[in-house]
């Protein structure tokens, strides 16, 4: 009982900082804008000011970007860690956004060698075809992925798969950078750089509603998932047809990570660190506590980042993966160092 | 008496892809009554495990037929399986948070499903089974701190929680020490008397599997089944002509291993 009080009371405080930490975005950036003129901004009290301006257009959906893209990496690199029963399991794994950056690349750097130009042919509809693009790479991936899974019970081979499926999409990138005019290499580096910062207010909102779906979709598992803890053949002897849970499992992280970088370009570290994160603050595999835990986590780092990331005040803000890289890389050697001494 | 496992002309093997090599063992008839206690025993390499992974499902099989309370398990969901058959398996559990009441209590889960929440009944369960295998006093620990003999009592309380008619174990005494071994068979023992649960066991101690069974499952390595109670095993020279080797006996008086008499140097 004490526990569960103690669980609710994290999750209700750290709730109350995402809020906090959302309106904080808002307000902070090359220009500062006081909290009271967010707040009018947001409910359309000053429609035609710059501040107005600032907010809807480029602050908010970036926000909400942060917000959801936290959510759906948390919640990944919980899935895949407990699918693949290894702490290094991440979004990264499995090639899905290795996946993302080839059909980006394709896009972007095809122009070097097909004469289109698609930088230069407008803002919004490169942005609309890069994100399509870093969709259909990421989906064909894990399409492929969830062949091998189908045909191979063994997860840890899937898992490795996973792995050489990103090396050579990662190298067949660099054949295309290789042909590629220095302007459209640009663009491509800038785009692995990972921004929350290049979606639309349509977009964020599309990506907020798509997450949650499948947000909810997780937490649908969250029995399925602690049997799953104890391994296979316990799962098996408990009811659970391991190869269909796992397919299952499979869609829905992979279809987290796929959205997640079309929109925003491969975050490093979060999807890996957020998992980690939630079972030293909550002290619990469980994944009652734990699938919560994550979303609110995700949500809750990836805006602190964000937030980081604005803290020099010029103009633009440091990359973002930069940030999270730098927060992550530690947090994930603590944690498993941590794990590495309970098991002794 | 009603069997709670039947297994009729089962061959088993093992498998390379999709290739066996070679017939492991061939059982005509074996079968497992309710409330009863079978303990399987045989050499190193003999199959044991192999047995008992087929009998689960957890491996292919090359023929046979293997009833659950007399329907064919082929006929049976895993669902429905794990209504009649728990297990207590020698698979490393690689979590370091995982508490004791935490693992115990996913032995409710083919009672709940994915989405349930505990309800009483489950609860009850669960603290029957922790009171059973005396872990009340380390309910709230992490069980991959935990000793050897101490975990294993933890996996024996989650398949006593998942509430089956038949527990079947693999090698529930190994790694720990002769008081633990022991302690174990002893629970096992009154679950069968107490709870009229029937239990499957692998085990290479073959004095307290002699002393705790009701009957005794012998494979050899030449792929050779025998079922038999304890005492005729032991009068009839049998558990002397599988295990006795290099001068160390089986001695049926005593039923302990020895070291034969002027072979001691």
């Amino acid at each position: 009982m004490q526990m569960a009080k103690r669980t609710s009371a994290y999750i209700i405080v750290l709730t109350a900082g995402v809020l906090l930490l959302f309106l904080l975005n808002l307000s902070y950036g090359s220009v500062l804008i006081s909290w009271d003129r967010v707040l009018d901004a947001l409910f359309g009290r000053i429609a035609d000011s710059p501040d107005a301006i600032i907010i809807n257009s480029y602050r908010l959906p970036q926000a909400v970007t942060a917000t959801f893209v936290g959510m759906a990496l948390g919640l990944s690199g919980l899935l895949l860690q407990t699918l693949f029963n290894n702490p290094l399991a991440g979004p990264s794994v499995l090639g899905i956004s290795s996946g993302a950056s080839f059909g980006v690349a394709l896009v972007v750097l095809s122009g070097s060698l097909s004469g289109i130009d698609f930088i230069l042919s407008g803002f919004a509809f490169g942005n609309i075809l890069v994100v399509v693009a870093a969709l259909i790479g990421a989906l064909a991936v894990l399409l492929l992925i969830i062949f091998v899974s189908s045909k191979i019970a063994n997860i840890v081979v899937v898992l490795i798969i996973g792995i050489m499926i990103g090396y050579a999409i990662n190298a067949m990138v660099g054949v295309l950078q290789f042909f590629s005019r220095s302007l459209e290499l640009q663009a491509y580096v800038l785009w692995g750089l990972g921004s929350f910062s290049k979606t639309t207010l349509t977009q964020s909102v599309g990506l907020a509603i798509s997450v949650s779906v499948l947000v909810i979709l997780g937490c649908l598992f969250q029995n399925s998932l602690n049997v799953f803890l104890m391994g296979k053949n316990y799962a098996r002897s408990m009811g659970i047809n391991t190869k269909i849970l796992q397919l299952k499992i499979l869609v829905i992280a992979g279809l987290l990570v796929s959205l997640a970088t079309a929109f925003t370009g491969p975050i490093a570290f979060l999807g890996l660190s957020i998992p980690h994160i939630a079972r030293n603050l909550f002290n619990s595999s469980n994944h009652r506590i734990l699938l919560p835990a994550v979303v609110v986590l995700g949500a809750f780092i990836a805006l602190l980042c964000n937030f980081i990331s604005k803290l020099p005040g010029y103009d633009t803000s440091l990359p973002i993966n930069a940030v999270t890289s730098m927060i992550g890389a530690p947090i994930v050697i603590w944690a498993i160092v941590k794990r590495a001494k309970i098991k002794q | 008496m009603s069997r709670i496992l039947q297994i009729h002309d089962l061959k088993t093997a093992y498998f390379v892809g999709k290739k066996n090599q070679g017939i492991l063992h061939h059982i005509k008839n074996a079968y497992v009554e309710k409330g009863e206690f079978v303990s399987v025993l045989g050499l190193n390499g003999s199959g044991k495990t192999t047995l008992i992974r087929s009998i689960l499902g957890m491996q292919k099989i090359v023929s046979g037929q293997i009833a659950f309370n007399d329907i064919d398990s082929e006929n049976l969901n895993i669902n429905e399986i794990s209504k009649l058959v728990s297990v207590a398996l020698t698979d490393k559990i690689d979590d370091a948070f995982l508490k004791v009441s935490e693992l115990v209590s996913l032995g409710r889960f083919p009672h709940g499903g994915a989405m349930g929440r505990l309800n009483d009944n489950d609860i009850h369960k669960i603290k029957e089974a922790i009171e059973i295998m005396k872990l009340r006093s380390f309910e709230n620990r992490v069980f991959s701190q935990l000793s050897d003999g101490e975990k294993q009592r933890v996996l024996i309380a989650r398949a006593i929680a998942q509430d089956t008619p038949l527990i079947i174990l693999d090698e529930p005494a190994a790694f720990i020490d002769s008081p633990g071994k022991l302690g174990i068979m002893r629970m096992l023992r009154k679950l069968t008397y107490n709870k009229s649960k029937s239990v499957l066991l692998t085990t290479h101690d073959i004095e307290s599997a002699l002393r705790f069974s009701d009957k005794i499952w012998l494979l050899s390595p030449d792929g050779k089944f025998i079922s038999g109670e304890p005492n005729d095993m032991v009068g009839s020279g049998l558990i002397n002509e599988y295990f006795d080797k290099d001068g160390i006996v089986f001695n049926r008086e005593s039923l302990s291993f020895e070291i034969e008499s002027g072979a001691n140097n």
